[in-house]
């Protein structure tokens, strides 16, 4: 039984289809790439699974379970968690707090317990479960600066820091690699194959070619919110419905 | 050291401070206690990023059940105040479920619509509310004999006492509320609640959490507020002193829990105990628009940001304090 | 029959006044992008220029109200260049200082004029009986006159004079509007002085008509938040239309039952429609 499973999924807006009869699966342990030229679909598909947009028709499941249309904190406290695009983050707040927002699913504030004061044993281990996800991404000497004063890279991990605070089972990662120059592409595959390693099972939408093919161990690629083909990084390399898709865009399949 | 110090020569000014006074100063001072209490609750509020204008309104229901169950059913006053604040708490329950399918502007108008119904339903109703002119002969907290020394509670400096310990204690609970997970989660809410919603967090759930807290501890300055005066009417908590709190924490500052306290604090010494020496009170509104004006125009981060600059500058060589940062 | 018709006309003459009140506060909102809180009190202080110019100066009545329309407008301009040009980038702390200024108009009409209610004197006596029973003061036909022609003027401003376009392009889009050339503070002043004197008029005209005191601008800028919630928070035939439709709800229940469940019913509407369709009836994309 796959992880992540989508079955028929589509979503409509209006008299606006934008993805249509999806279907795909993720297995347990994999970085999965979603792809696909510009409106194909990929960010939409990406809204539905994490529970930004309830889905028009299809199902997603999630560890066997039905999670279709389920509130977007709903579906993260079942393990399934989401980056944002842009630098979203608590800009205000430290990095640590940042990060420890990210635990409150684990370790779900209580106010009786915040207003006598008893708990601290539960505070500790939020705070040690947020620094273990500082230290994952290397921002540990970072913790109690401001999070809107961070360089830009330091941002994007801290928002991959805040997923992983939760310790989920799978990641959505909406376009990590997005403005970043080869140096910075290189330390977050590494980054990447390390939440691999951790056991987190991870879902990439993105558009940086050579990220997706170094990474991946599977791909599936949209185009106009159909699937269009899918497979191992060799099979999407050379498939040629693939290319004519990308063909006179601006990317180069690496 | 030095702050404890600090803590202590805070708690022997307050302690000290109505002896000092006059009569009608003493219950100036009795009624800025509540105050304080008040507007440090909306704060609370404020702290996931909603405005309300429901909340004198709320603090109302707070003195209206007080006084009722005290009446009524010859509940013991301290019992029927918690109860009053249980109410206002309840209150707000049913209110937080139209109202927060309302953001920003929506909602501020929303929670003024929600406020003014039921003020006017205790307007229109005598029967049990008094109608326009209110509930009246409200009973007192009862005296307290300690042996040594009793504490007639009809006496300006006794009530004042007995508020002292009730603020302080309830402060203290928002304090801790504030530096704890629950605070940080306040915030999150504030300030990219998608976010905070993909990190688990019901948004919804933590607003209502917030909305019903800070309505508690305004209920609680209503119970406290009738039980002193004995009389209110629908009159006592009307837009015009929502207005005035909403004055106290933009001019003091919300970033901070201390930061709205100094604003009311400020203020109503300016009003009530300058301009009544000159006899200019009747200026009030006028002092509270200019300085609400001038507030927004230019000193938008309110009094708490002159205080946070000076304590900055006479610590130079301590890390910036930061007013949210949650210790263990 | 004859109290149904005389509660229509007096709905009639209230949808006069709200709606002059409601296409002020919308045209500034829908320009400036901003609340004006303190629109009850441009109400209040065209009422208090009558009572100045007519009831203490003996200026003819209508020359009084002429007074007030440009006193008022006078003061929205006011407004405009202290307090929301500068908090142009800020629409909540534009918010914020116009209840502040709220405050001070209060205050100041308080030191004026005292707390006391002032009673102007009708500047007519005559009044139009349809029968026995349905009688319509001449006094309060003046609002329903001035509504009509001010408003239709307003009308043809914005949709046949190219100011009145410069206005509407600056409320669709004011980045655009900017870049066409059309000044920003030209037509912030203009939107501020027209919907500041068409609060100041109805005020003017219903001096006569309403007790007057430093606290009548609450219950306007009640009545016009409910009516511009209902109507559609950017639009201008919203306005209109909530106008007349609260109008008439709010009189005949004031009626048939009495004034304070009016204003309940009136702002349970508003609540309501705030919890359904928060856009309102003719619901455009707003600014806030």
């Amino acid at each position: 039984m796959s992880l992540l499973q989508v079955d028929a999924l589509t979503m409509r807006f209006g008299g606006l289809t934008a993805v249509d009869d999806l279907a795909f699966a993720v297995e347990e342990g994999a970085i999965h790439g979603l792809i696909g030229p510009n409106g194909a679909g990929k960010t939409t598909t990406f809204n539905m699974i994490s529970g930004f947009y309830r889905p028009s028709a299809g199902h997603v499941r999630f560890e066997g379970e039905e999670v279709t249309g389920l509130a977007m904190y709903q579906v993260a406290r079942r393990g399934l968690v989401r980056t944002f695009q842009h630098s979203t983050l608590f800009a205000e707040l430290s990095v640590l707090e940042n990060a420890q927002v990210g635990t409150h699913t684990a370790h779900y504030p209580s106010i009786w317990t915040a207003m006598t004061g008893l708990d601290r044993a539960e505070r500790q281990a939020a705070r040690a479960q947020a620094e273990r996800a500082l230290d994952f991404f290397g921002l540990s000497h970072l913790a109690h600066e401001r999070a809107g004063d961070l360089a830009h890279g330091h941002q994007r991990a801290l928002g991959m820091a805040v997923a992983l605070a939760s310790e989920p089972r799978m990641m959505l990662l909406d376009e990590p690699f997005t403005g970043m120059n080869p140096e910075e592409t290189k330390a977050m595959m590494r980054l990447m194959r390390k939440l691999k390693g951790s056991g987190v099972t991870v879902l990439l939408v993105e558009h940086d070619m050579h990220a997706i093919m170094g990474l991946c161990d599977r791909i599936t690629c949209m185009n106009f919110g159909r699937l269009l083909a899918e497979g191992t990084a060799d099979e999407i390399r050379n498939h040629p419905d693939v290319i004519e898709a990308y063909l006179g865009g601006t990317r180069h399949v690496a | 050291m030095l702050k404890v110090l600090g803590w202590l020569v805070l708690i022997a000014a307050l302690i000290g401070v109505p002896h000092v006074l006059s009569f009608s100063q003493q219950e100036i001072l009795v009624f800025l206690t509540i105050n304080v209490l008040l507007v440090a609750s909306y704060r609370l509020l404020t702290l996931t990023g909603e405005w309300s204008l429901a909340h004198v309104v709320i603090m109302g229901v707070g003195a209206y059940a007080s006084a009722l169950y005290s009446r009524h059913f010859g509940i013991w006053v301290p019992v029927s105040a918690g109860l009053g604040a249980l109410t206002a708490c309840a209150v707000a329950l049913v209110l937080s479920f139209p109202l927060f399918r309302m953001k920003g502007f929506y909602f501020l108008i929303g929670s003024f619509a929600a406020g003014e119904i039921i003020r006017l339903l205790w307007k229109r109703f005598r029967e049990p509310f008094g109608g326009p002119k209110g509930l009246k002969r409200i009973e007192g907290m009862p005296d307290l004999d300690l042996g040594f020394y009793t504490f007639d509670f009809f006496e300006p400096v006794a009530y004042y006492y007995l508020c002292l310990v009730v603020v302080g204690a309830s402060l203290w609970v928002m304090w801790r509320i504030e530096r704890s997970p629950v605070g940080l989660t306040f915030q999150a809410v504030h300030w990219q609640d998608k976010l905070a919603e993909a990190a688990g967090v019901n948004v919804r759930a933590w607003r209502t959490l917030a909305f019903v807290i800070a309505s508690g501890f305004a209920g609680l300055s209503g119970a406290l507020l009738a039980h002193y005066i004995g009389t209110i009417n629908p009159n006592s908590f009307e837009v015009e002193h929502m207005v005035f709190v909403l004055t106290w924490a933009i001019v003091g500052g919300t970033a901070t829990l201390y930061g709205p306290i100094l604003g009311a604090i400020v203020l109503t010494v300016l009003n009530d105990i300058l301009l009544r020496e000159i006899g200019l009170e009747q200026w009030r509104p006028l002092i509270y628009g200019l300085v609400l004006i001038a507030s927004v125009l230019f000193l938008p981060k309110g009094l708490e940001s002159v205080v946070q600059r000076a304590t900055r500058a006479a610590r130079p060589a301590e890390p910036e304090p930061k007013p949210q940062e949650a210790r263990p | 029959m004859d109290l149904l018709l005389q509660t229509g006309l007096n709905a009639v003459y209230a949808a006069s006044y709200m709606a002059l009140i409601a296409v002020g506060l919308v045209l500034i909102f829908g320009v400036m992008g901003v609340i004006n809180f303190a629109h009850g009190e441009l109400f209040m202080a065209g009422a208090y220029a009558v009572v100045a110019l007519y009831a203490d100066l003996a200026v003819p009545f209508l020359l009084a109200v002429a007074g007030g329309l440009l006193f008022v407008g006078v003061l929205g301009l006011v407004m405009e260049r202290a307090l929301f040009r500068p908090l142009r980038d800020n629409p909540l702390g534009g918010l914020v200082a116009s209840i502040g200024f709220l405050l001070v108009l209060q205050a100041l009409a308080v030191l004026l004029f005292g707390v006391r209610m002032e009673h102007v004197p009708p500047a007519t006596q005559e009044i139009i009986a349809f029968s026995e029973r349905v009688r319509f003061p001449l006094q309060r036909l003046w609002v329903v006159i001035a509504a009509i022609v001010l408003l239709s003027g307003l009308w043809l401003f914005l949709k046949k004079t190219r100011l009145g376009w410069a206005l509407r392009a600056s409320a669709q889009d004011p980045e655009a509007a900017a870049l066409q050339g059309i000044s920003i503070n030209q037509t912030a002043r203009i939107a501020m002085f027209i919907g500041a004197a068409l609060a100041g008029v109805a005020g003017a005209l219903s001096a006569p008509l309403v007790s007057v005191n430093p606290h009548m601008g609450h219950s306007v800028i009640i009545t016009a938040f409910i009516v511009i919630i209902v109507g559609g928070i950017g639009s201008l035939e919203g306005a209109v239309v909530a106008a007349i439709v609260y109008a008439f709800i709010h009189t005949f229940v004031t009626t048939f039952w009495d004034g304070v469940i009016a204003d309940i019913v009136g702002l349970t509407l508003m609540l309501l429609v705030l919890i359904v369709k928060p856009t309102g009836l003719f619901g455009t994309a707003d600014r806030a």
